[in-house]
């Protein structure tokens, strides 16, 4: 058992438990703050991955951006964020089960499949931004322009979803 | 390091997330739930990649096609929250007004 | 103005019979016999194939020949002699018009080959008949003898339509000279028995026959000349004719021509004794209708078929000829009840003549048609005692009895109306009649427009005995007993006591028709209670199923809704649920 795999047991520990207190939190401030350390401890599982250039993009998209944009939302609608303002519904006994049985489904499946396997800290390619970029605008150069356009379209909806006057 | 440990903490985030979806009341929350959903998979895709050794790195190039996609996903589904507040006057997923009986008791008028 | 709307409708009428005329003309004097390969023009118009069974074809033989020169020569003489009979009256143009469709109708019936086309000539006839007996409609028992008219008529079409069914089922055609030749091949289907009785029904129904006797004397109420159309020419005369026309299927039946003879025997003398018994002349007459058509029927149940249509058309005639004399005398006098009645010899002459004549021929004096035709049917229930008749010996020997009885009863109720008509045995109402006469000045007897039709009906009455067989043994004896009964009656009725007195007690059951409407109406209670019974089993029994159906629909859709309930959370729930069955499904094979 090498330091690499002791530290990446370690983060992904406290991914799944800053995880859990999100999707348990009563508070939506709290479960937005929660998030912040789940995705930063996901940034940290892909530097242990070798997973240089996602790892950055992983902070700066998502723990800059998107939960940043999530409490901007918050406050925008002016929604209660105290405490109990994200209850959960009747349907949690259900969801709980669901969940559980859909986690040991996909556990089951990946140890059906991979279960022996072990990655070869030697082999490994570090996913340096160089590599990444040639790859991307390289070999995956259309899907990158048309990914481009579907932000387009994703901005131009939001706008118009969220304009106010006369529709 | 076991290739089962990355998958094991991505099963983990994708069952939490899903649970996010089906069980919490607020849109936002279930917003949250995606996101975890996505970063199980971005976890997955990652793991593929590097014990693979991926010349071409399939695997992270699609992780920033997922997390651009997923940045512009949350900006729609926020924008859809906040007109469903406009309009509705709060942000529950359960709270919408439930569909009127439309069947007769039935049966007597023959 | 009168004569101006007149004329195109005696005109139509009399286009109308030319061209019967010129149809039934070639094939009068064919007589062929009912058996047998059908001897006739077979015309197809319309073929409606094998698929409806319904196509437009004609059936021209002697049968229909004579029914169409009867049904045209009566129609004719009906239709101008209501010009001065309804002349005034408010619906006279509907009045002529439905006359037309009627015989129309009439030849559709004689004329068709089709057994549907015959099924439509037929219902549209009674639709004539109930539009024309209550041509009167303001007056209460126009209207109630309309409705009973085509009520109990309805009963026997009823039993006509299923009969068509029922040959088609059996002959596997609709076509009457398909039935008829598939009759006369040796590989004649059997069991027709049920086909006969359900046409004995429609018969019965159609002519007035017991048990449904009563329409006919109910629908006096109608205008006189539709009466005699109605009597002499169409609506009665059609259930004789089908008879006619279908007589081997009826005939291959022993059952159907016992029960149609001895439907016959209780009419004829029934009848006979209503007209004894009657109190108006009109009714007289209906009833002596309704008899005379159980001796057509009598007739051709014993075997005799020429001597039922030959008493079909004499009776055509002479009763015709007795209905225009009886409008004649309502006309005059304004009624026909026989107490307001009596003295009339003296002021209508034409009238009297013309009457005499009818009266002696529905009697049966010599030289009348009458007497030639009813010693036929006589003659052949004779002659079915001994020979090879649908019926047993017994049931031939019944007919005969009975013919002779009626003969005698006949003669009684035909002097007895005569007599009372145009003899005054009242001094009272001979002087209410002269002081009427020299009051107004008018003369009592009617217009030449009805004389008219009146003489020619006469000489019909009188000249048809050319045409009639002759058989000297049962003719002498006929008229032995029609000169008895007459003397016995003219005895009783100078002694100045009323025939009908004669049968004591039982008068006051005639008087009111033996209670027969009483009959009809506890059949229609009895008949009410068992729709009900229909009406509880289909509410009760069979409508459970569609409710149960309903109600199971109802409850699981109600049970599907909540599925629908606009939470998307539980529709991703209900997906993911799914997506893990599909996976475990994928593990377990």
């Amino acid at each position: 058992m090498t330091a690499v795999t002791v530290v990446f047991a370690a983060l992904g520990l406290v991914t799944l438990v800053s995880a859990f207190l999100v999707v348990t939190s009563d508070q939506i401030v709290h479960a937005a703050l929660w998030l912040v350390v789940t995705l930063g401890a996901l940034a940290a599982l892909y530097v242990l991955l070798a997973a240089e250039l996602v790892a950055w993009v992983q902070v700066l998209i998502y723990v800059g951006s998107v939960v940043v944009l999530l409490l901007f939302a918050l406050m925008l609608t002016r929604a209660p964020t105290g405490s109990g303002s994200a209850t959960a519904t009747a349907n949690q006994p259900l969801a709980g089960v669901v969940a559980a049985a859909v986690t040991v489904a996909l556990g089951a499946v990946m140890w059906a499949g991979f279960g022996g396997e072990v990655i070869d800290e030697d082999a490994i390619r570090i996913g340096t931004a160089e590599r990444l970029g040639d790859a991307v605008f390289r070999t995956w150069v259309l899907p990158f322009e048309v990914l481009s356009v579907v932000l387009l379209a994703a901005l131009v909806g939001a706008i118009v979803l969220t304009r106010r006057g006369d529709r | 390091m076991p290739l089962m440990l990355p998958l094991t903490v991505s099963c983990g985030l994708f069952g939490l997330g899903l649970y996010a979806v089906l069980a919490r009341r607020h849109a936002v929350m279930v917003l949250l739930g995606v996101e975890l959903m996505l970063n199980a998979v971005n976890l997955n895709l990652v793991a593929f990649d590097t014990w693979w050794a991926d010349t071409l790195h399939t695997g992270q190039s699609l992780t920033l096609f997922v997390i651009a996609l997923a940045a512009a996903e949350i900006g729609l589904g926020l924008a859809i929250v906040l007109v469903m507040f406009r309009t509705v006057g709060s942000a529950d997923v359960d709270g919408q007004a439930r569909l009127p009986d439309v069947l007769p008791d039935g049966g007597d008028e023959l | 103005m009168r004569r101006r709307e007149s004329a195109p409708a005696v005109a139509i009428t009399a286009l109308l019979a030319l061209c019967a005329a010129v149809v039934a003309f070639p094939r009068l004097g064919e007589r062929t016999g009912p058996y047998g390969e059908p001897a006739g023009i077979r015309t197809t118009l319309v073929d409606g194939g094998d698929l409806l069974g319904v196509s437009v074809t004609f059936f021209v033989d002697h049968l229909s020949a004579v029914m169409l020169l009867l049904a045209a020569g009566v129609g004719l003489l009906v239709q101008i002699y209501s010009v001065a009979y309804l002349a005034g009256d408010a619906r006279y143009r509907a009045y002529t018009t439905i006359i037309q469709l009627f015989l129309v109708a009439m030849a559709t019936v004689v004329v068709a080959d089709n057994l549907w086309m015959l099924l439509v000539g037929w219902e549209v006839m009674g639709l004539c008949s109930y539009l024309l007996i209550s041509h009167h409609w303001e007056l209460g028992p126009a209207r109630a003898g309309a409705v009973k008219a085509f009520l109990l008529t309805r009963i026997g079409d009823l039993g006509l339509l299923v009969a068509i069914f029922a040959i088609g089922q059996t002959f596997g055609t609709y076509e009457i000279s398909e039935v008829l030749s598939a009759m006369a091949s040796p590989d004649a289907p059997d069991g027709l028995t049920w086909i006969g009785l359900l046409l004995v029904l429609a018969v019965v129904g159609k002519s007035a026959q017991f048990p449904l006797h009563t329409w006919l004397a109910d629908a006096m109420p109608g205008p006189t000349p539709i009466s005699a159309l109605i009597h002499a020419a169409t609506m009665v005369a059609a259930g004789v004719f089908l008879v006619a026309r279908l007589y081997p299927v009826l005939a291959a039946s022993a059952v159907t021509m016992t029960v149609l003879a001895v439907i016959a025997c209780v009419t004829m003398l029934l009848a006979a004794m209503f007209a004894l018994t009657s109190h108006d002349l009109k009714r007289v007459l209906a009833w002596s209708t309704v008899s005379q058509l159980a001796y057509m029927f009598a007739a051709l149940s014993v075997g005799g078929y020429d001597a039922g249509i030959d008493h079909l058309l004499s009776h055509g005639a002479f009763k015709a000829l007795l209905f225009l004399a009886a409008g004649s005398v309502a006309h005059a006098v304004g009624s026909t009840a026989l107490a307001e009645l009596g003295g009339l010899r003296a002021v209508m002459p034409w009238t009297f003549a013309t009457a005499t004549i009818g009266f002696a021929a529905l009697a049966g004096v010599v030289p009348t048609v009458g007497f030639f035709s009813k010693d036929a049917v006589i003659e052949a229930a004779w002659h079915g005692i001994g020979h090879d008749a649908p019926v047993a010996p017994v049931v031939a020997a019944l007919v005969l009895v009975v013919g002779l009885v009626t003969a005698v009863v006949t003669v009684a109720y035909a002097f007895r109306t005569w007599w009372k008509v145009f003899f005054a045995a009242d001094p009272a109402a001979a002087a209410r009649l002269a002081e009427a006469r020299s009051a107004t000045g008018r003369s009592y007897e009617a217009p030449p427009l009805m004389v008219g039709p009146l003489v020619v009906l006469a000489a019909a009455s009188i000249l048809l005995s050319l045409a009639m067989p002759l058989h000297p043994l049962t003719g002498l004896v006929t008229t032995v007993l029609v000169a008895a009964a007459g003397w016995f009656t003219w005895q009783t009725m100078a002694a100045g006591r009323d025939p009908a007195d004669l049968l004591g007690p039982a008068r006051r059951a005639f008087d009111r028709e033996l209670a027969m409407d009483v009959a009809y109406d506890r059949a229609g209670t009895a008949a009410r209670g068992a729709g009900d019974v229909v009406v509880a089993t289909d509410r009760d029994i069979l409508g459970f199923y569609p409710r149960a159906t309903a109600w199971v629909a109802v409850t699981l859709s109600k049970g599907f809704t909540k599925a629908q309930s606009g939470n998307a959370q539980t529709y991703v729930t209900v997906l993911a649920v799914g997506a893990l069955l599909l996976a475990g499904l994928v593990v377990v094979r």
